[in-house]
């Protein structure tokens, strides 16, 4: 069952260097999502990744196309799909002021729930912390705080945004078992990454996207069966960073 | 009206500015700071220091020197030319007069000498007019002639009224600008910056939410701060409230409301915390001294005067200074409370209309 259908989503911008012109941030992409997978939407810097979970967030207003997500239109009913997702973006303060359980039960005013901030930090590993305020914590304590904030509406469906940009490998590897966890819970769970590791271990269905288009969209190993050209002297198949090069070129990306 | 997540939201800001603690510290340290000065000089009361240097040394010079001394103007020193002389460019004394040896010859006119330094006297109309009165008083008394005038001055208003009763309401006004422009503008775009509002609107809060809860808050901050300052100034300087609190009260809420709606706009206009410092420091700059902060606006150039008296912080200070020294009410309808409301109203549509919610946020 499809829990988020997209199609031909549309957002341009002015080019920041000549506002005259217009260019296509994200250019008529469609794809769906099943309920309860894991879905990564990887890309280079500016592939218009975040633009594109911005629509689907309701943070940004979109300029043709249509998304629906648990059967309600986005557009037309933003605050109905606000209440039943989860979200955790790329920039993740908080104010400064106010301690984890402070702020958490905060966020659940603004879903108008009551929090049991104890149980909440515990499911992320941070139930030492709950009187600390947002500044002490670690990059990847931080990262595990976003996600307890996104938790708690208890969403259908969880965006996680590059949730591992900066992080050590341990904090990696440990907020990847957390996503495993929530998955394993029935969430649905969509992240855009970069990183090539991330999507081929975390995620059911990847959707490769460069210059506003998906341009693959599959499972990993599919991805990997199809694109990755076989290694000349090595008898290894290769892997999806060799999918990835392969799509989008070689070329540096800001 | 107020629902309880705008409650919640706005009990959750206060908590945010109240642990701020160093910005409550400078918010309130430039008007207590000033009070203060006030409190130390003697509760702003401001004599003048005059020697006199008596050449005659007669019966009539003495009379004459006793009455510039009765004078509350005036604090003398008397003394011989040249060490007043020294004293005046010490700047120990504002002027000296310098009495002839012939003061009391009736034949002729005798010539007093005033020695002042005129850059440094404001008050110098102030005391020509009081030596000039007192010598009139004394010639009177030497040609024995009864004065045909008499002029009576008295207060119709009946009320003792220092400098800092009248500072007191203008800082009061410059404060609660400062801390609503800061409290609403300031915050946004921090808070825009850092990606906050955008994490808030992921959430379903909506826009009215999220702004009744930042009005509410920073009414409850302006109160508390300048009830602190109020408190200080009623208890140390013995300054005077005619009006009600509740008109007060009222008239500080309205005229935060005007700011906090101003700031809104100034943190839509402004993208980054670069561009809201000067854009918001002219705007108060100027007010501070177009305002009647410090000193009447009766006292600007009379080109200006108009104009001074249309901007915010003008009927606000006007406002506050009516309840607080004429005792008028919230509802005393006068020009000072009509341009209260046309500001309210004025500032309610800016905000509405420039607080570009989607732009703010992301």
């Amino acid at each position: 069952m499809n829990i988020i259908e997209v199609k031909d989503l549309k957002k341009s911008y002015l080019k920041p260097e000549n506002k005259n012109e217009s260019f296509n941030a994200v250019d008529g992409i469609s794809f769906n999502i099943l309920a309860k997978e894991i879905y990564g939407i990887l890309g280079p810097n500016g592939a218009g990744k975040t633009t594109t979970l911005e629509m689907l967030e309701g943070l940004k207003d979109i300029d043709s196309g249509t998304a629906m997500i648990n059967g309600i239109d986005v557009e037309k009913k933003p605050y109905q799909v606000k209440k039943i997702i989860g979200v955790q973006l790329q920039a993740n303060e908080y104010f400064d002021k106010l301690n984890l359980s402070e702020l958490l039960v905060l966020f659940g005013k603004l879903y108008s729930v009551d929090v049991d901030c104890i149980d909440l930090l515990e499911k992320v590993g941070l139930s030492e912390k709950l009187k600390a305020k947002p500044k002490q914590l670690s990059g990847g304590q931080k990262q595990r705080f976003s996600i307890a904030c996104a938790l708690v509406n208890n969403p259908k469906i969880l965006f996680l945004d590059e949730p591992t940009t900066g992080l050590d490998p341990q904090a990696k590897r440990n907020l990847w078992n957390l996503v495993k966890d929530l998955n394993h819970s029935g969430m649905t769970i969509v992240l855009t990454t970069h990183n090539m590791e991330e999507a081929e271990y975390l995620c059911n269905r990847i959707a490769i996207m460069d210059a506003g288009k998906i341009i693959a969209e599959d499972t990993p190993q599919e991805l990997i069966n199809q694109y990755a050209p076989e290694p000349s002297d090595l008898p290894l198949q290769g892997n999806i960073e060799d999918v990835f090069l392969t799509l989008t070129g070689h070329n540096l990306r800001d | 009206m107020i629902t309880s997540l705008q409650l919640h939201l706005s009990k959750v800001f206060l908590k945010i500015f109240l642990r701020d603690v160093q910005s409550m510290i400078f918010n309130i340290f430039f008007p207590l700071a000033f009070i203060g000065i006030f409190l130390v000089s003697g509760g702003g009361s401001e004599s003048i220091n005059i020697g006199v240097v008596d050449n005659a040394s007669s019966i009539t010079s003495k009379n004459f020197i006793d009455l510039i001394k009765n004078d509350p103007l005036f604090e003398v020193t008397e003394g011989d030319e040249v060490y007043l002389k020294n004293q005046l460019l010490e700047g120990d004394q504002l002027a000296i007069i310098v009495v002839p040896e012939n003061f009391d010859y009736l034949e002729g006119t005798s010539e007093l000498k005033l020695l002042l330094d005129a850059s440094q006297v404001r008050q110098i109309n102030q005391i020509k007019t009081t030596i000039e009165k007192s010598l009139v008083s004394v010639e009177r008394e030497l040609s024995n002639t009864e004065p045909m005038f008499s002029l009576k001055v008295e207060d119709f208003k009946a009320r003792p009224q220092r400098y800092i009763d009248f500072l007191l309401p203008g800082l009061l006004a410059f404060m609660l600008m400062n801390l609503s422009l800061g409290g609403s503008g300031f915050n946004i775009v921090e808070y825009r910056r850092r990606g906050i509002l955008k994490r808030l609107f992921v959430t379903p809060i909506q826009p009215k939410d999220f702004i009744t809860a930042i009005v509410l808050a920073r009414m409850m901050i302006v109160v508390i701060q300048l009830s602190a300052v109020l408190l200080f100034a009623i208890l140390l300087l013995g300054v005077r409230i005619e009006g009600s609190l509740f008109s007060l009260y009222g008239m500080i809420m309205l005229s935060t409301f005007i700011f906090l709606c101003l700031g809104f706009c100034f943190g839509s206009f402004a993208k980054t915390q670069e561009a809201i410092r000067p854009l918001v420091t002219s705007f108060t700059f100027p007010q501070l001294i177009l305002s009647g902060v410090f000193f009447p606006i009766n006292s600007l150039p009379d080109i200006i005067q108009p104009v001074a008296q249309l901007l915010p912080l003008s009927v606000v200070v006007t406002g506050l200074r009516n309840i607080a020294l004429d005792g008028s009410g919230l509802f005393t309808i006068d020009s000072s409370m009509f341009g209260i409301i046309i500001w309210v109203l004025l500032s309610f549509f800016l905000a509405t209309k420039y607080f570009v919610w989607k732009e703010v946020a992301g």
